[in-house]
């Protein structure tokens, strides 16, 4: 009786108990044909493996110790972080609660600067995307969506078109820009020398806009669009970053 | 951490790390074609090993599940945030010397096939393969797979054969 195949692989990968070994060695004495099924698995397996390595990237230059130091600095960090915040509330409520006290009207204040429209400001859950080989970013427009270029760019622009794709896609053919990323907004620090973006925004996203340090540039809501510039031939919106 | 008991866990946390974190990294590399992500992922699964503070049973496997179940959670929130556009290049390991046009693109080509062919594998057969190519052990691909053991053998003969069938049919669907 031949080697069924679990304990063919299993010898082949050293997987069998010594006394399956040496049994499995005993037919193998005996049987061209199943000789032949293991030099035909053992060679097809290298093949395979060989041919794995052609997708490989370089190994990141990540020490053991580098590891070690962040699992142990996040809890103090963050335990430093928390009573922080914790003290600061503390005050800060004590201050609110007093009469008076000008703490509620500079609360107002900082909400009005922060969500200057009628749109409850957002909730900052975000994530920095690295962007050292990075040519851009897309996601999926939600009821809102707004990207925000943190700086001018004297010589920059930004070439806005409307397509039929389903993503708000954000890239930097010139010039370098860092993402950062929410459900509901992206950030582009786009600080340096003057850069080009192209942004492509779907037609059926129901709103979304495009700001310039704060100040409102393009505007999409619905099927009307508003921008700084009209659209040129092609229906591209070119609007400076300075 | 710095507790005179914590030294053992520590050392043995380094010895594991040495060997283990190249695998650990090729695997996920392979499983997902995004080195920046397996880097992420594989490096995120050992501070948490170390945050747990005691190894597990099979620390191998144990590493396996937790960078899968990161690697689902990092790729299910980033396509909701938002995903990048990375410019698409090849990188050569070895400092030789740059290949003529031709061989360049004959050589992405050839890495393209490889890649389609692991992306069109079954789930579990792409996971096994890529696994054993690592040299992982049927006890540990079974734990962090949840696979019966004793069928890891046949099922790694399968996934063998699938990939052959991907590679050498590239336009079958």
């Amino acid at each position: 009786m031949h080697l069924d195949e679990e304990r063919l692989q299993r010898l082949l990968h050293d997987e069998l108990s010594a006394a399956a070994r040496r049994d499995a060695h005993e037919h193998l004495a005996q049987c061209d044909a199943c000789r032949e099924r293991l030099v035909v698995a053992g060679r097809d397996e290298g093949e395979i493996f060989a041919l794995l390595r052609r997708v490989d990237h370089p190994l990141p230059p990540v020490q053991a110790e580098g590891l070690v130091a962040r699992a142990r600095g996040f809890g103090l960090v963050w335990g430093r972080w928390a009573a922080g915040i914790l003290l600061v509330l503390g005050v800060a409520g004590a201050a609110y609660a007093v009469p008076g006290s000008p703490v509620r009207q500079w609360i107002r204040a900082a909400a009005a600067w922060i969500a200057p429209e009628d749109r409850a400001s957002p909730t900052p859950r975000q994530a920095e995307a690295p962007t050292a080989r990075a040519a851009g970013i897309a996601a999926v427009p939600g009821r809102t969506y707004a990207i925000a270029f943190q700086s001018a760019q004297p010589g920059g622009q930004v070439r806005v078109s409307l397509t039929e794709g389903r993503e708000v896609t954000v890239r930097a053919p010139a010039g370098a820009a860092r993402f950062t990323s929410a459900e509901d907004r992206l950030l582009i620090d786009n600080q340096g020398p003057g850069a080009t973006f192209d942004i492509e925004i779907p037609r059926t996203a129901p709103w979304v806009e495009i700001r310039l340090v704060g100040k409102r540039i393009f505007l999409k809501q619905g099927e009307r669009v508003a921008a700084a510039q009209s659209a040129d031939e092609k229906g591209k919106y070119v609007i400076g970053l300075d | 951490m710095d507790a005179p008991e914590a030294a053992p866990f520590h050392d043995g946390f380094v010895a594991l790390f040495d060997v283990h974190f190249p695998r650990l990294y090729r695997y996920l590399d392979r499983l997902s074609g995004e080195p920046d992500l397996a880097a992420d992922v594989a490096q995120e699964a050992f501070v948490k090993l170390y945050r747990r503070g005691a190894m597990p049973d099979s620390p191998e496997a144990w590493l396996i599940s937790v960078a899968l179940n990161l690697f689902r959670n990092a790729r299910s929130s980033r396509s909701r945030r938002g995903r990048l556009l990375t410019q698409v290049r090849s990188e050569g390991v070895l400092a030789d010397p740059p290949p003529s046009p031709d061989q360049a693109v004959l050589t992405e080509e050839s890495r393209l096939r490889v890649r389609r062919a692991i992306d069109r594998l079954p789930e579990r057969e792409r996971r096994l393969l890529l696994l054993r190519a690592e040299g992982y052990s049927y006890r540990d691909m079974a734990i962090a797979l949840e696979l019966n053991e004793s069928s890891v053998g046949t099922l790694l003969a399968r996934a063998r054969q699938a990939f052959r069938e991907c590679y050498e049919d590239p336009d079958a669907p």
